[in-house]
């Protein structure tokens, strides 16, 4: 097992590197602005070279390089979000996701039945709207959106991270599936099967 | 009241991905479910979002 970088040489900047593409794909989704990304990609593998010895191996490099990445991310939102308040009014949100509801609560179209969740997750065509949909969603309900599902934070860390309540990451979280559901209505969960 | 409805039922499978539900949310909502085809998607629905993206992740 590697203890430190000098038991480790091979985890050497070149090696990190190769991680560039990942820790690319996971910042551009979550800060939906290149340069940012880019800016705050290269700070992680310059963490991660400065920090190697600090890396254990007993997680995968990955993994601790998504760790990293996710602490500058944070950072990043905090920063956001005290300079730029709020875009677009809640309220505005919430109408929209109001209105797939009848005055009785009920559905008014009948969401898409889904055979099989695991298998449709695998495909390409799949995947490729969701990313697409993610991108669309409003701003801080995709960061929180991202900083869940692409990060796996859990609820009570993203409370702490952002200073947000419970109910709110809740109602954020909410607002997100839901409006990725609708907009997966439209050519994820119906065209992307197999015919 | 037992019964809930659709957008209730929704925000608690939202809810649920997310922390475990407390037993009389989970109660409901498991009734809701077995009378409604449109929440039984929309919690497929959910599993499916959930899946892709940790599959988009690791996948190059």
């Amino acid at each position: 097992m590697t203890q430190d970088a000098a038991a480790n040489p091979q985890l050497d900047f070149k090696v990190l590197a190769e991680h560039r593409v990942y820790l690319m794909k996971v910042a551009r989704l979550q800060l939906r602005d290149e340069h940012l990304a880019e800016d705050c990609v290269s700070d992680v593998l310059t963490q991660a070279y400065e920090k190697r010895a600090s890396f254990r191996g007993d997680s995968s490099l990955r993994t601790w390089l998504t760790t990293i990445l996710k602490n500058r991310i944070v950072d990043l939102l905090r920063k956001q979000w005290r300079e730029q308040p709020l875009e677009l009014p809640d309220e505005d949100n919430d109408n929209r996701i109001d209105r797939l509801f009848d005055a009785g609560g009920h559905y008014v179209d009948m969401p898409s039945a889904v055979q099989d969740p695991a298998e449709l997750a695998q495909q390409d065509g799949f995947l490729a709207a969701v990313q697409r949909c993610v991108d669309m969603l409003p701003k801080r309900v995709g960061q929180v959106f991202v900083l869940r599902e692409v990060f796996g934070t859990d609820t009570k860390d993203i409370c702490k991270d952002l200073s947000l309540t419970t109910s709110n990451v809740w109602v954020q979280l909410y607002r997100a599936r839901m409006m990725l559901r609708t907009c997966l209505e439209r050519g994820g969960f119906g065209h992307a099967q197999p015919r | 009241m037992i019964r809930i409805s659709c957008q209730q039922a929704s925000r608690l499978l939202s809810q649920q991905q997310d922390e475990p539900l407390a037993f009389g949310k989970r109660l409901r909502l498991r009734l809701h479910l077995l009378y409604c085809d449109a929440c039984t998607n929309v919690s497929r629905q959910f599993a499916a979002l959930r899946l892709a993206l940790r599959h988009w992740r690791e996948h190059d």
